[in-house]
């Protein structure tokens, strides 16, 4: 009997050595207080994605700048696009990252569309193969609520040719998400009433939402106060949504391609779901195919 | 203005009525503030009570003369048309842009009547190119520095850098010398003064860099992409802005290929103030432009067939203005193939 347990111990073990390998060792949302207390740690690079203006006016002592247009680029009419890999290559390994850093992520998180900053570049580490990467809670704002320690040095990272295990899946296109209608959990992360079709904003050609989508606003993600809700409320919400199969293939859309990822980052990255993707080109890209299926 | 800030920035120690007049006296605001002056730096010699060396040169510097402007577009005119040029347009309209000292170190100037306000609460700031640069030069440059009109950033935005990491104190304060353009200017930035030397491992690197030496500016092949491009200027309702991307002969050598940007004068552009341009076809509707949008990998230097096959971005025949000036044709640069 004992050394069946055994056996089933290591069956176990070795079942789940490759979920080992793509594991959070670093929290996601990490605290003011903790990134304070690691400000020495020599694993961690702090990337701040605010403007280069922004950033020398104040900063997280040993923070790099690597702004949010660094990230995402607008491509014709799309505004949150992936550039090209070798300019994101270059940025990483610039900004002092390699492949298995800890990256804290620093960004504004006023006025509310700026804080998607922070878990889109999340998501485009992830992408080009950084897997230990999280945001700061509260953002900058708290820090400097908080009276923390501000620096005007610009901070000038030894820059390293980055090589990472590119997760091109991460990112999918209008065909593969036209593909998986009806097979995938299609997730709307905008207000329910952009969700209803009751409205929508300006540079998005008309209302609705991709068929079969589900929603699960972005707002729904924080406190009162601002900051990420507890682990269990959100994998509450999450799994009210999504469901509960870990395994299951999710996307992700928004209007832009850039809020879905707030969801995306948590879902994959906190909360276990281990296939999730968002679609670049979101509902402005979507709603502009006369083809493409929608509802209501 | 914030109380707290008195008596922190050297200038808020002085007396308000040094510089706005009025009289610090009297109680009542309204008689206190009787002849204050809003714009003291409009006046650059209120400036020059402390920076007398900095005011002497800046009088005649482009910032504060404007004069690229007048001379920019003096070819087009007869003699007695640049006279009235002087007066009816020059004067009450151009002029305008004009930077007094205030406009970059205090309050951010009014563009088309919209103002930012004062930089920080009135404190004198030495330079904040964010609000000050960006604001006279937020239609086309800035934005195309930060990406925020497409594409890709800057890669110098990118690294950290501000328009006084390449512009100089010089080019704000100006020398002493009263330019009449900013091409007459030296010392003004240039890429090879940072990049001196071609130093890439890759063979095709040195070799393109080699090969297109003096034949294409550093922008021609390094710009990323789309910038901002005006139409309609000049002619009644207002200006528009559209994304575009150009290459063509520079016409200030008729030889070397660079970006083109449209300046888009018409025949009639000043027919209102009686001046017909007897010379618009002198000077073309394209020139040069120092676009603000460097990438070390663009889509030419990704691909030669960018140019030498597919010609994208080739300012063609087709694509000149209507009725723009006759000179335009002369832009348009023949591409070779690739020859081995």
């Amino acid at each position: 009997m004992k050394r069946r347990s055994m056996l089933l111990a290591v069956v176990m073990a070795a079942l789940l050595l490759p979920l080992a390998a793509w594991a959070q060792v670093l929290d996601p949302v990490v605290s003011t207080d903790w990134l304070e207390k690691n400000l020495g740690n020599a694993k961690l690079v702090m990337v701040d994605v605010r403007k280069v203006e922004d950033y020398k006016a104040g900063h997280i002592p040993g923070a790099v700048n690597v702004f949010y247009g660094t990230w995402a680029i607008k491509k014709g009419d799309l505004l949150n696009e992936l550039p090209p890999a070798d300019d994101l290559a270059d940025a990483i390994g610039g900004a002092g990252i390699a492949a298995d850093s800890w990256v804290v992520l620093i960004g504004n998180t006023a006025p509310p569309p700026a804080r998607f900053d922070m878990t889109r570049v999340a998501w485009t580490l992830k992408y080009m193969g950084v897997d230990q990467v999280a945001i700061l809670d509260g953002g900058q704002e708290k820090w400097v609520k908080e009276k923390k320690a501000l620096s005007q040095d610009m901070v000038r990272p030894k820059a390293r040719p980055f090589k990472g295990k590119m997760n091109k899946g991460l990112f999918v296109s209008k065909a593969y998400v036209a593909d998986r209608l009806g097979k995938a959990v299609i997730v709307d992360v905008r207000a329910p009433a952009a969700f209803e079709g009751k409205e929508k904003l300006p540079f998005v050609p008309k209302t609705g939402r991709i068929k079969g989508a589900v929603n699960l606003p972005v707002s729904a993600l924080y406190t009162p106060e601002g900051l990420y809700k507890s682990k269990d409320a959100l994998a509450a919400l999450a799994s009210k949504a999504a469901g509960t199969d870990p395994g299951r293939e999710i996307i992700l859309y928004c209007d832009t391609g850039k809020t879905c990822t707030s969801w995306a980052f948590v879902m994959s990255s906190w909360l276990g779901y281990r296939d999730v993707k968002i679609y670049d080109g979101s509902f402005m890209e979507w709603a502009k195919d006369s083809a493409a299926p929608m509802e209501p | 203005m914030d109380k707290d800030l008195l008596g922190k920035d050297v200038h808020l120690k002085l007396p308000c009525k040094l510089c706005h007049q009025g009289d610090d006296s009297i109680v009542s605001k309204d008689k206190a503030h009787k002849g204050l002056v809003r714009r003291p730096s409009d006046n650059l010699q209120k400036c020059a009570m402390c920076h007398k060396k900095i005011v002497e040169t800046y009088g005649k510097s482009l910032h504060y003369t404007t004069a690229g402007q007048r001379e920019g577009v003096r070819p087009r005119f007869s003699p007695s048309e640049f006279k009235a040029f002087e007066e009816k347009v020059f004067e009450k309209s151009c002029r305008s842009c004009h930077a007094s000292c205030g406009d970059c170190h205090v309050k951010s100037p009014p563009v088309s009547g919209i103002g930012l306000g004062l930089i920080r609460g009135h404190k004198f700031v030495k330079k904040d190119e964010g609000k000050t640069c960006a604001f006279c030069h937020g239609g086309r440059v800035y934005p195309e520095f930060t990406g925020e009109f497409g594409g890709s950033p800057d890669v110098h935005y990118q690294k950290g850098m501000m328009c006084m990491d390449c512009h100089r104190k010089a080019e704000m304060h100006g020398d002493g010398t009263a330019y009449q353009s900013k091409q007459a200017v030296k010392d003004r930035p240039a890429c090879i003064s940072c990049h001196r030397q071609m130093t890439s491992p890759k063979l095709y690197v040195r070799a393109a860099h080699e090969g297109h030496k003096d034949k294409v500016s550093c922008y021609g092949c390094h710009s990323s992409g789309q910038y901002r491009d005006c139409s309609g200027c000049h002619l009644g309702p207002g200006s528009k802005s559209s994304a575009g991307f150009r290459l063509g002969l520079n016409p200030r050598d008729g030889k070397s290929l660079t970006t083109l940007r449209l300046v888009p004068a018409v025949r009639d552009t000043f027919a209102s103030a009686g001046i017909k341009m007897e010379h618009f076809d002198a000077l073309p509707n394209y020139w040069d432009s120092p676009v603000h949008n460097i990438r070390k990998r663009t889509d030419r230097t990704r691909n030669c067939d960018t140019c030498h096959v597919e010609k994208t971005g080739f300012l063609t025949r087709e694509q000149l203005i209507r009725d723009g000036s006759t000179a335009n044709s002369r832009l348009i640069c023949p591409i070779r193939p690739i020859t081995r």
